[in-house]
């Protein structure tokens, strides 16, 4: 069956470094794929629309997102295709013992293709301050897992994220840069964010192991450990790594985008090769707000327009090496494809530490294609409170819970009796995240006694608390749920009376 | 709630005129006064996570909650647990009005 309509783009400034392309001309999109670019006549039956004034490009690919875990939406169409966003990664939401939750809760559940890029942890982020840079929050390499998920899942996992952080020391950096070449996918190097870090030398020892096609993220920050010394000159080594082919990616974020250091580093010849959002539940709201406000900011810092959509176009499509699909117009590929403006006003852009800036011109998304699907753009939906804050609903039995059916009613008496013959304690300062992983073997063996799916597992298990469908690792999601609390919760939307009376 | 907390009273805030939220000393101690939906709160003057001063943090779910602008980091006005970020308290206090309409904090 045919979904998709026959469509030309005529009048648009065309932009596509994939193939050397800047000038006003058409692209015709036969069959949701690229029919052709240049000066053509409209094939019969096809609709004509008028983008005169627009950028046309390969649809955006936002390297650095979080739609998954304690950083995560509800909606994570939200940060994608409604902000003109065709693919995106999950950077580190997930790790390898939870990248089965993750496909089971997001693959294949957004518009705009999500990828994933694991953090080495198994848990993955977890989002407790003082626990994720804690060395002992690694709490495994397991190397034959990570092979059987790239087997059994080939395509998701397209980088390996791992950060400076902490007490990590270069140890970690250097197990994750070997897993990475174990799995073949780059290695994506966090550094930034110190603030509440001990600040760490070892940073640097990314930009020593990171060869060409490895990422760096965040690398105008201007915490501890950041790119300039104390003159503002780049630091040697992070200019060595960029003439090694080390990629930068700006992945804007909460913390990671200092104007001062940006400034100084483009004066020096360091370019970001790729521009990113880094857009999770605490910044949607300010001062990331979406990929095209990130692509604005760099276009003020001097970046050239043809730069800026290059760096969310054909420079990820190749660093993530889905450039057979993505990031480019050429003739065949899908009509991955956004259309955007530049408006003209005062603008005042903020780094993440609320520093200023006066723009004069923003870049606005208009539309967007996803395999020559038209979808609306709204920017602002992903600011909906109730898309970024992820609440336990204390004091009310959410919907959900009422549309349980008996089956899924049954799997959660027998995981109450589970639980409760587990015992953990919520302490704020000592996350136990072998107890996360004991609650997760607990939910994998009533699961498996009931033959219950895994995203059904999951989405049954988040019921009882959730208003609105947040995705947690199950074991941390357990965890971080009171006890006394997530077992009565549990007794009252069973309807196990002579428990909870 | 500790047993050797004392009710101060607030000298420096009148319910009835002043404008909220209101930093006062009390002694060693700044506290900021919210008023909400559910009646009066007050709060540390800085949030825990990067100490970016409050007196600008937004209340949320009907004043059950306080968000510190810097950087969105959101904290429950009941007990000062940290909603979207586990690890971190806001310290909270007791706020109440007496009979002659003047606030009091417990320290």
């Amino acid at each position: 069956m045919k979904t998709t309509s026959d469509f030309v783009l005529r009048g648009g400034r065309v932009l596509d470094a994939s193939q050397g392309l800047d000038g006003v001309m058409d692209v015709v999109v036969v069959d949701g794929r690229i029919a052709g670019v240049g000066q053509h006549g409209a094939p019969a039956g096809c609709e004509l629309i008028d983008v005169s004034g627009c950028i046309v490009s390969a649809g955006w690919i936002d390297n650095h997102v979080h739609t998954y875990g304690t950083l995560g939406f509800a909606d994570p169409d939200s940060i994608g295709i409604w902000q003109g966003v065709t693919s995106y990664v999950d950077a580190g939401g997930p790790g390898i013992a939870s990248m089965d939750e993750f496909v089971a809760l997001l693959g294949g559940q957004t518009v705009a293709d999500l990828y994933a890029g694991p953090y080495i942890r198994p848990m993955g982020i977890i989002g407790a301050q003082f626990t994720e840079g804690d060395i002992r929050s690694l709490t495994g390499f397991p190397i034959p897992e990570w092979l059987d998920f790239m087997d059994a899942h080939p395509g998701v996992i397209r980088y390996l994220k791992v950060a400076a952080l902490g007490s990590y020391g270069a140890g970690p950096l250097r197990m994750a840069k070997g897993l990475a070449e174990i799995i073949d996918v780059p290695l994506y190097g966090h550094i930034g964010e110190f603030q509440m870090q001990r600040e760490d030398p070892s940073a640097y020892e990314l930009f020593r192991i990171s060869q060409a096609g490895d990422m760096i993220a965040h690398p105008y920050h201007n915490s501890g450990g950041g790119i300039l010394d104390a003159d503002g000159r780049l630091l040697p080594v992070v200019a060595d790594a960029k003439a090694r082919g080390v990629l930068f990616d700006i992945a804007f974020g909460s913390y990671n985008f200092s104007w001062d250091v940006a400034e100084k580093a483009m004066a020096q010849g360091l370019p970001p090769d790729i521009i990113s959002s880094d857009l999770q539940q605490f910044n949607a709201i300010g001062p990331a707000y979406s990929l095209s406000h990130v692509m604005s900011v760099l276009l003020r810092l001097g970046l050239t327009l043809p730069q800026v959509v290059e760096a969310v176009t054909w420079a990820p499509a190749k660093a993530l090496r889905i450039d057979d699909r993505a990031g480019s117009l050429k003739t065949g590929m899908p009509a991955d494809i956004t259309v955007s403006r530049l408006e003209a006003g005062r603008f005042e852009f903020a780094d993440t530490s609320g520093v200023m800036r006066d723009a004069s011109e923003r870049f606005v998304p208009v539309r967007v294609f996803k395999r020559g699907r038209p979808h609306p753009i709204d920017l602002a939906r992903c600011q909906d409170e109730k898309n970024w804050l992820l609440q336990i609903a204390e004091d009310h039995v959410p919907a959900a819970a009422q549309a349980l059916d008996a089956r899924q009613k049954g799997f959660l008496r027998s995981l109450r009796r589970a639980l409760e013959r587990t015992h953990w304690v919520y302490d704020l300062d000592h996350l136990d995240l072998r107890k996360a992983h004991e609650l997760r073997a607990v939910f994998d063996g009533v699961r498996a006694q009931h033959d219950l799916p895994l995203r059904e597992a999951l989405l049954t298990v988040y019921a009882p608390f959730l208003d609105n469908p947040f995705t947690m690792q199950i074991g941390l999601f357990l965890l971080h749920l009171e006890r006394p609390f997530l077992l009565e919760r549990l007794d009252a939307v069973t309807g196990n009376e002579a428990v909870a009376a | 709630m500790s047993t050797d907390a004392t009710w101060r009273t607030v000298d420096a805030v009148d319910p009835a005129t002043s404008s909220f939220p209101a930093l006062v000393r009390l002694g060693d101690e700044r506290v900021i006064i919210l008023r909400t939906p559910k009646g009066y709160r007050g709060v540390e003057p800085r949030c825990p996570h990067l100490q970016a001063a409050l007196t600008t943090a937004v209340q949320m779910s009907n004043g059950s909650m306080l968000r510190c602008t810097r950087h969105n980091f959101i904290f429950r006005l009941s007990d000062g647990k940290g909603v979207n970020c586990v690890g971190l308290r806001l310290k909270v206090y007791e706020v109440r009005e007496s009979e002659d309409g003047r606030l009091e904090v417990q320290i």
